[in-house]
């Protein structure tokens, strides 16, 4: 953790114990240890250190606390194989979304002990939680189950779904942490965080924030490249094999 | 947490902007070489090896392909301009199959844009290599094997005669190709480069491997001048196949293309001073061997059931 961030975390600490009682909207407040993620031609996925700390209610110390990260939504197209002439192929085919790209959740227990199912549920905690929506029609409730496993499943396997109960730690009561690992495959764009104190069931704490995920340096430039002027990026990438193959013939030239 | 300084494994990490996702530098610059190697000692451009050794470790398909085919333009540059320096070259020829070439790749491109769409794109290429691996690797074992044994009876293989001009070269549009010293049709020069220029958009292969036995045997080329117009017409092909793809696909990815470029120079070296003291005959079983186990293990991927029946893509950007 960086300097500024220590001091911002006492800062922090500090303002909760000069106004013990005070009104204040909130019970949780929170932090992240990056205000961006920049996608360097060296990033082979990080860890990002989401922290802040709870107030106690009148009821007592807060001890439910989840943190959630979300990338920016998307639609998806998920096919499922099929043997067929004796060889695997891509047969049914579901349009679904938008969904995140990316979906983290880190709690200090099991979602389910913390709040009723439609609480989660309303407030989208936990991949099971989410509504997936089926841009195709007609498809039968036991397909679709199927195709949502096969979805997380897949998006797990790559890191880029995650849940984990033990995620949050509390230190001293008041304080909390969480690290989120952030994988190379990651989606670009905006991500939100969300910070949820829960107490008996019930929600006395909320924020919420934002993360950029941009690629940055050459990569991002081919990356704009290829996209937005593609017959440029092409023509480009042409030359330059061109001048290799001729740098290449020049320097090991045989006589 | 800041990441330790001795944590060289993810430094070693490089993140492909087009492919999206991050390799091990080393793992690339290795695979260029290992090919590079084998191009370089067998005498093939080695885009039919590199695209399924880049699918193997995960590269999507789609890029492997059309990344491949921007690889084989410094491939086929640095190889082409030593026959170019000898003349080796009938440009004539070359223009008339680069002129088929170039149609070709853009009916593959657009052949390959159409099943990425329909999610049936990484199929197409598979079934593609196998059916190739299989064809070129079965005939090659064949002929070297032939080759071995002719060789240990202690009677030389006698080289086939040219014939005479099949009815094919006598279609209409007869032109002359002064450097070929041939007079004939330009329909069959035509149709082997669209058919090559085809193959190379959906399988990112230069095609050397076809066209140089079709030169030889269909066209009746002198074997002098068909390695270098082989190579001449390859260049702006797989230009043309790079551009396309990048235009219609977006899967070139530049950095992954360098990175192989690098070490398949390095690699192609090496390979050619190996395979100067080996054997022809015993140098093409081998190869065929290779051939015949990348285009094997291509087919057990395809008949055996998958760990994962589903996958997934953004929607709009198939395969």
């Amino acid at each position: 953790m960086r300097y500024g961030r220590k001091i911002l975390l006492v800062v922090m600490l500090t303002s909760f114990a000069l106004a013990p009682m005070a009104a204040r909207a909130n019970t949780i407040i929170a932090d992240l240890s990056k205000d961006h993620i920049s996608i360097k031609s060296n990033f082979a996925g990080e860890k990002l250190l989401l922290f802040g700390a709870v107030e106690a209610t009148v009821d007592g110390p807060i001890s439910d606390i989840i943190v959630i990260l979300r990338g920016p939504g998307e639609n998806f197209t998920l096919r499922k194989k099929e043997k067929k002439l004796g060889v695997w192929v891509n047969n049914a085919a579901y349009d679904i979304g938008p969904l995140p790209g990316f979906y983290a959740v880190a709690s200090t227990r099991k979602l389910s002990q913390m709040a009723p199912a439609n609480v989660l549920r309303e407030h989208s905690i936990g991949a099971n939680a989410m509504s997936i929506n089926f841009l195709s029609s007609n498809i039968e409730p036991s397909e679709q189950a199927e195709a949502i496993a096969g979805f997380i499943r897949l998006k797990q396997a790559r890191a880029l779904y995650a849940e984990a109960e033990n995620g949050v730690q509390i230190i001293g009561g008041r304080l909390f942490r969480a690290e989120i690992n952030l994988p190379s495959g990651m989606p670009v764009g905006t991500y939100v965080t969300e910070f949820f104190a829960f107490q008996n069931g019930r929600l006395v704490g909320y924020q919420t924030g934002e993360l950029p995920v941009d690629i940055v340096g050459a990569g991002h430039i081919l990356h704009q490249a290829a996209y937005e002027m593609p017959l440029v990026y092409g023509i480009g990438g042409v030359v330059m094999a061109c001048f290799m193959g001729w740098g290449v013939a020049t320097l090991f030239r045989r006589r | 947490m800041p990441r330790g300084r001795f944590d060289k494994g993810a430094q070693m990490q490089i993140y492909l902007p087009i492919a999206e996702m991050s390799v091990n530098i080393l793992t690339l610059i290795g695979m260029g070489g290992l090919v590079g190697f084998m191009s370089g000692m067998f005498g093939v451009g080695g885009g039919f090896l590199m695209t399924p050794l880049l699918i193997f470790v995960g590269i999507p398909p789609a890029v492997a392909v059309a990344t491949e085919a921007n690889q084989i333009v410094a491939s086929s540059v640095s190889g082409g301009l030593a026959y170019w320096q000898r003349r080796a070259v009938d440009v004539r020829m070359g223009v008339i199959l680069m002129t088929g070439g170039i149609a070709g790749s853009y009916a593959g491109v657009q052949l390959f844009k159409l099943l990425r769409e329909l999610g049936q794109v990484d199929l197409l290429i598979s079934l593609s290599y196998v059916l190739f691996l299989s064809v070129i690797g079965g005939l090659m074992l064949r002929e070297s094997l032939n080759a071995i044994a002719a060789t240990r009876r202690g009677q030389p293989l006698r080289a086939r005669r040219p014939g005479t001009h099949s009815w094919i070269l006598r279609l209409p549009l007869r032109m002359r190709f002064r450097q070929s010293k041939l007079y004939i049709s330009v329909i069959p020069p035509l149709l082997i480069g669209f058919f090559v220029g085809t193959m190379s958009a959906i399988m990112g292969v230069g095609g050397g491997f076809i066209m140089v036995p079709a030169m030889i045997y269909l066209l009746r080329m002198p074997t002098n001048v068909v390695i270098g117009t082989s190579l001449f017409q390859i260049i702006f092909v797989t230009a043309s196949v790079t551009i396309l793809h990048s235009v219609e696909n977006q899967t070139v990815d530049i950095l992954l293309a360098f990175l192989l470029m690098v070490g398949g120079v390095i690699g192609a070296q090496f390979g050619a001073i190996v395979g100067q003291r080996l054997r022809g005959e015993q140098l093409r079983a081998l190869l065929a061997l290779i051939v015949l186990s990348v285009g094997l293990k291509l087919f057990l991927d395809l008949i055996s059931r998958p760990d994962e029946l589903f996958s997934v893509t953004r929607m709009g950007f198939g395969g």
